[in-house]
């Protein structure tokens, strides 16, 4: 792994050094060695933070919307990062040819709650090789196979490999068992209504209305989101079930068509609010009607942004 | 005594009802529906459907002009996709799809409206109260229920 980051360090230093991009974003070290943040790297010289393993949890394509369009911007893309990068170019969030994407094959984002739940907070060391993590915790080395202590999202992955990246800095992997996508779609589908519904809620309402989820998703960039709006008052701000359930169906039903199930809004969420099966679903349509994936490429617009006249044909009454 | 349900009525503007018809939904709807007229149902945001439902509706009829005689050529079919979608995601997580009726309309379909409309209402009567999704009716505002 850690000759992924001397390459990534190389070629950030030759897109700062050369001024191909005026600044780079990726990721640095932070004084827990479980959470390295996103960082923006504008100077050469600051580069020896920068850090990249399996527990840079942001999708980094979410700092694209906050800049102008014709920032020079240089950015590590994963799988689904770059998917998303792609969704926001169909968007004209950023034009293509201001973007550098630095793809690195992704082997799964390690979900930190995963670790500590097993251990405990107080971690001091943190290294990991293909099949295996290790912690070091209060003096003790812990290790654990990769699998088990992956995001539930990456565990359902199908497209590790970065779509469209400039420069790919380790030989791509196997693509993923679409199979394996309707996982959480599927137990969540085989129960009746009523037991649906009783899932949505206890998962709904546990809601604390922080809006991190918006916050870490890419393609949550509104100026002003639904909810902010004070009149009409679409959905109750207070953490009522009325107001939590509208956050949770609209906030889902706003990706539909654009999620690129990276699962950054569900590591985002300090209360583990379960919400990649509702995207998942809304994807899982997408792909079906419309045979649609968001982001696999940086042209074809998402299916609710176009129509087609055969389209009656399917709403017949 | 058992209460009609309440029904929202979402109409397109230009979906022609008879003159009859069109003078009886502005003049002579029964107080348990409540009518929304709109410029086009391509304006209607899945929002309103939502808003419409946690605001006590028990079902929400929605009618607009056939796919191909949209007055403004294709306003509702750029929003076909979207409601249909909506509704499918409304019936994952459990409410009751049947509870949200499409009626495309048109000058020929004399009388239809009445008819849809009770229909409808015998439909709802029969599922009772909105069970899967939560309302806001019944929140306490200070000490007072609204």
């Amino acid at each position: 792994m850690s000759e992924i980051k001397v390459k990534l360090k190389a070629e950030i230093q030759r897109l700062l050094n050369e001024d191909i991009m005026d600044m780079v974003i990726a990721f640095k070290k932070e004084d827990s060695p479980l959470r390295p943040q996103p960082a923006f790297f504008k100077n050469p010289d600051e580069l020896e933070d920068l850090e990249y393993n399996s527990l840079c949890q942001n999708n980094l394509a979410t700092y694209l919307t906050r800049y102008p369009q014709d920032t020079r911007i240089g950015i590590i893309v994963r799988g689904c990062e770059s998917r998303s990068v792609n969704a926001l170019i169909v968007e004209k969030q950023h034009k293509r040819e201001n973007l550098y994407m630095i793809g690195i094959p992704c082997h799964g984002i390690i979900d930190v709650r995963k670790i500590i739940n097993r251990t405990g907070e107080e971690i001091s060391d943190y290294s990991e090789d293909q099949d295996e993590v290790s912690v070091l915790f209060e003096g003790q080395e812990v290790k654990f196979p990769r699998k088990e202590v992956l995001h539930d999202s990456c565990l359902r992955c199908v497209h590790p490999n970065p779509v469209n990246a400039d420069i790919l800095l380790d030989d791509p992997l196997p693509e993923g068992d679409p199979a394996v996508v309707r996982q959480a779609v599927e137990s969540f589908e085989t129960m009746d209504k009523d037991e649906r519904y009783a899932l949505f809620r206890h998962e709904a309402e546990r809601c604390i209305r922080c809006y991190a989820c918006r916050e870490a998703c890419p393609m949550c960039y509104c100026t002003e989101c639904f909810v902010d709006h004070a009149t009409p008052r679409w959905s109750e701000s207070e953490i009522s079930p009325a107001g939590t359930h509208a956050w949770h169906i609209i906030r889902a039903f706003h990706l539909a068509g654009r999620c690129t199930s990276c699962g950054a809004c569900e590591r985002a969420c300090p209360m583990d609010i379960k919400m990649t099966y509702l995207t998942d679903k809304l994807n899982e349509n997408m792909l079906e009607e419309y045979q649609f994936e968001a982001g696999m490429d940086d042209e074809t617009q998402p299916p609710f942004a176009s129509f087609n006249l055969d389209d009656k044909k399917r709403f017949v009454l | 005594m058992k209460t009609r349900p309440k029904i929202a009525l979402f109409q397109c503007q230009w979906c022609l009802y008879s003159e009859p018809d069109q003078c009886w939904v502005d003049n002579e709807l029964p107080p348990s529906i409540h009518l929304i007229k709109l410029p086009c149902t391509g304006r209607i945001n899945p929002l309103y459907i939502l808003n419409a439902i946690q605001g006590g509706a028990d079902g929400i009829v929605i009618s607009g002009c056939h796919p191909e005689k949209c007055h403004f050529k294709e306003g509702n079919l750029s929003a076909l996709r979207q409601h249909d979608e909506f509704l499918n995601f409304l019936d994952y997580i459990g409410y009751e799809r049947s509870r949200i009726r499409f009626v495309w309309l048109d000058l020929q379909d004399r009388g239809r409206i009445q008819r849809e409309l009770a229909d409808f209402e015998a439909e709802i009567s029969k599922l009772g109260k909105v069970k899967n999704l939560a309302t806001r009716i019944g929140t306490p505002v200070g000490d007072q229920y609204v």
